[in-house]
């Protein structure tokens, strides 16, 4: 037992030999190779092979083929332009499996998704949608701006009374679904004599409902602000409000931008559902469209539409908040 | 006014948190001109006392007279009481959107209606009085902590008030910060301004403060000069306490 153990191997890895094999850029190509040969070989065709022969082998492939780019991926080792090829293959493999399995009748691809001729003249009816989804974002927008800080503001005075009801409300309007409170205040209301238009119909819903999302962010970047701001604004004589306009506010809208933002957003994407109450938005219109047409490419040009105008936005958001987030690290340092 | 008024005064002031009982009876007077230093274990409800006289905590019971007027009646607006009385923190709790001018000018335009241009020209006085005139236009964050203490000392006189409060007003400075900020509170109390300091700094007190009062458990258990407390007192817990920081 005076034996010393061996100091120099303490911390030496002691992986298995085909874990230690697989780190090695061989056993990328060799894998590689394998799953081509599979891809030629082994895939059966849909027509003539029985149903759980084929349901399995197409299985064990896709298994295959994750686990190749897993393991790729998940190497901080290899380079990454090699975790980009496996990432495309994956991407490659998986369209390619559904182009030759699912049945689709690909010849009509062009004529019915991507059928430019169908909206030849008709442009104008997608800008002209388009611009009444801004328009009911804008105004929504800033109806639900104003709920929510007025909500905020309100649950600044502590009164236990008014904050179980305005907890109410915000609970009520973050649960229950935007498509029903629009069905219900366009299909429903008229019935006890209250007819809103569909454009009315659509900014009330969606100011109610983003209204209460958009007043848990001022909330939070009211509460961000730290309580001994308020001590020393009161004990200098500021009256409440002036407190909240001239102290927290200032300090807490820079807090609450980024999320208010993304809230926002989401409240743009949401117009698209006013087109079921027959709001004349971008993706009624394009139903217009694909109906007087009976193509679809309305449809997917709407979509486009949609994300042109989005992504932008969701990238101002992302910057928003890393510049929030960079501004705390500094002032915490 | 002659010397002798009496600025503030307490009787038996009680103040709970749920059921956790702070102060248990304070009773006191103040008059004007005079340094008052609150002393006491921690906990011992010093600062609860000091927010209660300014109403930033709610008393549970009991009277506070400001110049005479009992401001924990109804008819108070409290808002007018706290312009009288300038609070100094811990923490500074400087605005950190404003710069130390705005901070200063801020209460004085908001809450007396003063022209900006007035506001300015006063702010500018306080901090030259402060000794930090060429950092008018720096934010809080660009101060260090005796400079922002500085800045938050003259933003609680730009409301000219006849009485001073300081919570702990060096126990967040690094200790070469200490003395700059002792400095213009041993000027103000030379000046005249009535004040209450919660502060274990022994050297100031027993240079500045005209009174101790010493705090336990939420019971002032002894009162008097700074030269009875340190050097002959009695008390079985102040000596105790005195053994411990000095």
């Amino acid at each position: 037992m005076s034996e010393t153990p061996d100091k120099s191997n303490k911390f030496v890895r002691t992986h298995p030999a085909w874990f230690v094999w697989l780190r090695q850029p061989s056993s990328v190509v060799f894998s590689f190779v394998l799953l081509v040969g599979y891809a030629f070989l082994l895939l059966p065709d849909k027509e003539t092979a029985s149903p759980i022969v084929f349901y399995a082998s197409i299985n064990i492939f896709i298994v295959l083929v994750l686990a190749f780019t897993g393991m790729v991926l998940a190497d901080n080792k290899k380079p990454e332009i090699l975790k980009m090829f496996a990432a495309l293959l994956l991407i490659a493999v998986l369209c390619w499996l559904f182009y030759r399995y699912s049945g689709a009748e690909w010849g009509r691809l062009k004529d019915f998704f991507f059928n430019w001729e169908t909206l030849e003249g008709n442009w104008w009816i997608l800008w002209q949608g388009l611009e009444v989804t801004l328009l009911l974002a804008f105004i929504s927008g800033i109806g639900s701006i104003l709920t929510g800080l007025l909500i905020a503001v309100l649950r600044t005075l502590h009164s236990p009374t008014l904050n179980f009801f305005l907890k109410i409300y915000v609970d009520v309007f973050r649960s229950i679904p935007m498509i029903v409170v629009m069905v219900f205040i366009f299909f429903a209301l008229p019935f006890m004599g209250i007819s809103l238009g569909s454009i009315l119909t659509t900014v009330l819903a969606l100011s109610l409902g983003y209204g209460a999302y958009a007043s848990e962010c001022f909330r939070a970047g009211i509460e961000s602000v730290h309580s001994g701001q308020l001590e020393a604004a009161r004990s200098l004589g500021l009256s409440r409000w002036k407190t909240i306009s001239k102290i927290i506010l200032p300090q807490a809208i820079p807090v609450v931008i980024p999320p208010l933002t993304g809230t926002l957003v989401a409240m743009l994407k949401d117009t698209a559902v006013a087109s079921i109450v027959a709001a004349p938005e971008l993706l009624k219109r394009a139903r217009e469209l694909y109906t007087s047409e009976t193509n679809p490419t309305p449809l997917v040009a709407a979509a486009l539409i949609y994300l042109a105008v989005l992504i932008p936005l969701v990238r101002a958001v992302n910057l928003l908040e890393n510049k929030l987030q960079k501004k705390r690290h500094t002032q915490n340092e | 006014m002659n010397d002798s008024e009496t600025m503030i005064e307490v009787v038996d002031l009680h103040k709970y948190f749920k059921d956790l009982h702070v102060l248990k009876g304070v009773s006191t007077t103040v008059k004007q001109s005079e340094v008052v230093a609150v002393m006491g274990p921690s906990g011992s409800g010093k600062s609860t006392f000091l927010r209660c006289l300014n109403r930033l905590e709610e008393p549970s019971s009991g009277h506070i007279y400001i110049e005479g007027v009992d401001i924990l009646a109804p008819y108070i607006d409290i808002n007018r009481v706290r312009t009288e009385i300038g609070m100094v923190f811990q923490s500074f709790n400087l605005f950190p959107h404003l710069t130390a001018i705005e901070n200063i000018k801020l209460a004085p335009m908001c809450v007396r209606k003063i022209a900006d241009k007035d506001a300015a020209e006063r702010g500018l006085a306080l901090l030259d009085k402060v000794g930090l005139s060429d950092k008018a236009d720096a934010y809080p964050e660009q101060l260090s902590g005796g400079q922002q203490q500085r800045v938050a000392i003259a933003r609680a006189l730009a409301m000219q008030p006849q009485i001073m409060f300081f919570d702990e007003p060096t126990s967040a400075l690094d200790p070469e910060m200490i003395g700059e900020v002792l400095d213009v509170m041993r000027n103000m109390a030379k000046e005249g301004m009535t004040m209450m300091v919660v502060s274990h700094e022994m050297g100031f007190i027993k240079e500045a403060a005209d009174r101790i009062l010493f705090l336990v458990d939420g019971l002032i258990v002894e009162d008097g000069t700074p030269d009875h407390i340190f050097n002959r007192s009695k008390h079985k817990r102040t000596l105790e306490f005195l053994s411990k920081i000095i």
